[in-house]
């Protein structure tokens, strides 16, 4: 079977190597035929990988142990769910993966512009093969998914037991398809550069590939957050790992980047700037793969140290200098460059809003890299802590929220000043009174204040704005409010999409800002019978337990749980030992309300009975998770094809 | 004139980054040493915010009742260092295992750690 597979990989290398060559040559030459061979062989680069990677679904699910891929990711205990994502659970396997993605995106890029963009589409075609080239030789050399060992073993190694949780089947997909998804965008910026075409075409061609990729990387950061919440057992969610700061980094370039390409559809302004950003994009999403698999910086996410360093390293060389090579030495033929506005504009505060978003990845790309830098210039190995990274962050977000407020209030090209003022009054009033409450409620902390405060104002002017909208419609159309709030809806999913991503992104801030500021956290050593008191809650330890199960030991203690003396109910933190598995693993018992959480981890225990405990109180974390349910709903409007297509 | 005010704009934006990443700089670095390169800095490190890897040396793990207060030594081939620790434990702490405290060093020698850092190559790949 092994054999198969690795065949199969072999001749998707030599198809994609023809599809990228036949390409440009069919384009350059306007030979059809070659073109449609081109595109028939991008095809088979899909079947061919598609049918590698069900040859490996096929050994996992069949315990085929001679692929050592198959050995180190399962064993024969292994259920089903978590067998079929040992697909993305090693470094061989996710790059079969993120292979199979890029081809099968490849494949619906070309049915999805046959008729359209006839001139971009083989340009970025070609693209998008020379990146899955590049990946199919990681496959074939440095990272095999079907080396096979000499020996059968009776058994596999089995899944980290850390990894068994759902987030081991959302997270890993979800944020690999938005890595890979950003080949597209960068493919068709690339196809413009090559083919001169540098007006709005391009932009257009990829507005939805943009935002479904934005979309499943930043849900794809969100499950990783929610997992490492409930699974890590630290109480946060999190951390500056340099690797979660790789799967920010793009989403934050990429978020910039959807903004200004809406200046160059509606204004054609900023041309250059959204090639540097999509370069910029799709560079960082490389450099994340690199970062998770080299080995460089020590982060819990790594891999085991591999030799695909110097690979990652060449190809995020040529990706750098041929892209901004090519713009440089296009920079000349984009003309047409239209007069900025004025001060006062939305355009403005686009511009600020990128200048920001880039400003927090290249703080955040300087955070994560420095150790290396310093230990190769001056020997010394410096870490940089969460501490950098708050502070510096903080305010921008902070400044990047208070723009989407304004943004939504200002017109394009000019705003009059009297005009702005009242639309300004009513939010600012909203966000002044919040501001007020909070502080008779008990928040005194300046920087909380003006954080929460700051999220009223937004959500007010974004509430307030589609309040007015619907209101002039209702009294242009005469229906009633519900009918007229879809329709609106309807009318302008872009739009409204929006409005909801940037609802939920307030909800987000929300619950970052109030976890971060209002946590607490409090360790305790019980007997049974003992209890602790956090805030308003008053935790009894009632006991613990030991039971088994075919696969682990299990401990777990059971707490009652009061607030101000009334029973809310029982909280069991445990602790797994598993047979085949060395390393304890702590299941932590959340009481999660949308106020707050309460969060219990078992330390651990002593053969007289005296228990150590760690407890947290987060505030509002839930509306985290409920704000990325939002963001997938405003996308998924956004993203959603209208009538008027491609807008 | 208008693309002066832009650029004067972008300047200030630029700068307030800059000023920000210095001011989080300045109290967001952590020196990272072996327990060697920590030891030959001598009585200047006492008290001082750092990071030291090393490895848990073996039957050095000693735990409180409880389990909060956790006391080992992490050596790294030539030096070694004792070091108290208390709070949650990771789960990957283990002996033999390389780990990264960071904390301070008191003068009595002993290093007092607010967090233990699982290096954790293995969290793929099951040790071979």
């Amino acid at each position: 079977m092994a054999d198969i597979g690795y065949i199969v990989l072999s001749l998707a290398l030599v198809a994609s190597i023809y599809s990228a060559i036949a390409f440009v040559f069919g384009a350059r030459g306007r030979h059809p035929v070659l073109t449609k061979s081109a595109r028939n062989s991008l095809f088979a680069v899909c079947g061919l990988v598609s049918i590698s990677v069900a040859v490996l679904v096929y050994a996992l699910l069949t315990h085929d142990f001679q692929i050592e891929y198959v050995t180190a990711y399962t064993s024969r205990d292994t259920s089903l769910p978590y067998l079929l994502s040992a697909l993305w659970a090693g470094n061989d396997g996710s790059l079969l993966f993120w292979g199979w993605l890029l081809s099968v995106f490849a494949a619906v890029v070309v049915l999805q512009k046959r008729d359209r963009n006839r001139e971009l589409t083989p340009y970025a075609s070609s693209i998008i093969m020379v990146t899955e080239v590049f990946f199919l030789i990681l496959l074939l050399s440095a990272s095999n998914p079907f080396h096979k060992l000499a020996f059968v073993p009776a058994d596999g190694m089995g899944l980290n037991p850390m990894l068994e949780n759902p987030g081991m089947i959302f997270h890993p997909p979800t944020l690999l398809a938005g890595y890979v998804g950003f080949t597209i965008p960068f493919a068709f910026a690339m196809a413009a550069l090559l083919t001169r075409r540098l007006g709005g075409e391009w932009v257009i061609a990829i507005r939805r590939w943009t935002l479904v990729s934005w979309l499943l990387l930043g849900v794809g950061n969100i499950i990783g957050a929610w997992w490492a919440y409930v699974e890590l057992g630290w109480g946060g969610y999190w951390a500056w790992d340099p690797v979660e700061n790789a799967g920010l980094m793009p989403w934050l370039v990429a978020t910039a980047f959807l903004h200004s390409m809406m200046m160059q559809r509606r204004r054609g302004m900023l041309k250059v700037w959204n090639m540097v950003l999509i370069i910029l994009t799709f560079t960082l999403t490389i450099f994340g793969t690199f970062l998770t698999r080299s080995g460089i910086i020590s982060s819990v996410h790594t891999f085991a140290e591999s030799a695909l360093g110097p690979f990652f390293l060449v190809f995020i060389g040529v990706t750098l200098l041929g892209s901004l090579g090519l713009l440089y030495y296009r920079s000349k033929e984009f003309k047409g460059e239209a007069e900025t506005a004025s001060l006062v504009s939305r355009e403005s505060t686009f511009l600020l809003n990128n200048l920001l978003l880039v400003g927090a990845a290249l703080a955040i790309f300087l955070g994560t890299v420095f150790p290396v830098i310093s230990e190769a210039v001056r020997g010394v190995k410096i870490s940089v802590g969460p501490l950098f990274f708050n502070q510096v962050n903080g305010p921008i977000f902070l400044a990047i929220i208070l723009l989407t407020g304004v943004c939504a209030l200002i017109g394009w090209r000019r705003a009059s000043i009297k005009k702005l003022v009242r639309n300004f009054l009513q939010p600012l009033g909203v966000a002044l009174i919040l501001g007020i409450a909070l502080f008779f409620l008990g928040i005194r902390e300046w920087y909380a204040l003006i954080a929460f405060s700051l999220c009223g104002f937004v959500l007010s002017t974004l509430l307030y704005e589609w309040f007015r909208e619907t209101r002039a419609r209702h009294r242009m159309r005469a229906e009633n409010y519900l009918k007229t709030f879809l329709g609106l809806i309807g009318a302008n999913r872009p739009r409204y999409g929006g409005y909801i991503v940037h609802i939920a992104i307030i909800l987000i801030a929300i619950g970052v800002i109030g976890s971060s500021f209002y946590g607490v956290e409090k360790e305790a050593i019980l007997r049974p019978g003992e209890s602790m008191t956090i805030k308003n809650y008053t935790l009894t330890y009632e006991g613990i337990n030991h039971y088994q199960t075919p696969s682990k030991w299990i401990v777990a203690a059971t707490l009652s749980v009061y607030d101000e003396g009334k029973l809310i109910g029982k909280l069991t933190p445990e602790k797994y030992f598993h047979r085949s598995y060395q390393q304890p693993v702590t299941e932590v018992a959340i009481r999660s309300t949308l106020l707050e959480d309460l969060y219990v981890i078992l330390v651990g225990r002593d053969k007289d009975g005296t228990t150590a405990f760690k407890v947290l109180v987060n505030p509002l974390v839930n509306w985290i998770w409920i704000g990325g349910g939002v963001l997938v709903l405003g996308g998924l409007l956004a993203f959603w094809p209208g009538k008027g297509g491609d807008r | 004139m208008r693309r002066r005010k832009f650029l004067i704009g972008g300047l200030i934006v630029f700068l307030a980054v800059g000023y920000l990443g210095y001011m989080g700089f300045r109290g967001g670095v952590t020196y990272y040493y072996t327990v060697s390169e920590l030891l030959e800095r001598g009585s200047s490190i006492y008290g001082e915010n750092v990071r030291v890897n090393g490895q848990v040396a073996l039957g050095s793990v000693e735990q409180k009742p409880g389990g909060l207060i956790l006391k080992f030594t992490i050596i790294d081939g030539e030096e070694s260092l004792p070091v108290v620790f208390q709070g949650a434990v990771p789960d990957a702490f283990k002996v033999g295992n390389d780990v990264v405290v960071e904390g301070h060093l008191n003068s009595d020698g002993i290093f007092q750690a607010n967090t233990i850092l699982t290096k954790c190559p293995s969290k793929y790949v099951p040790k071979k």
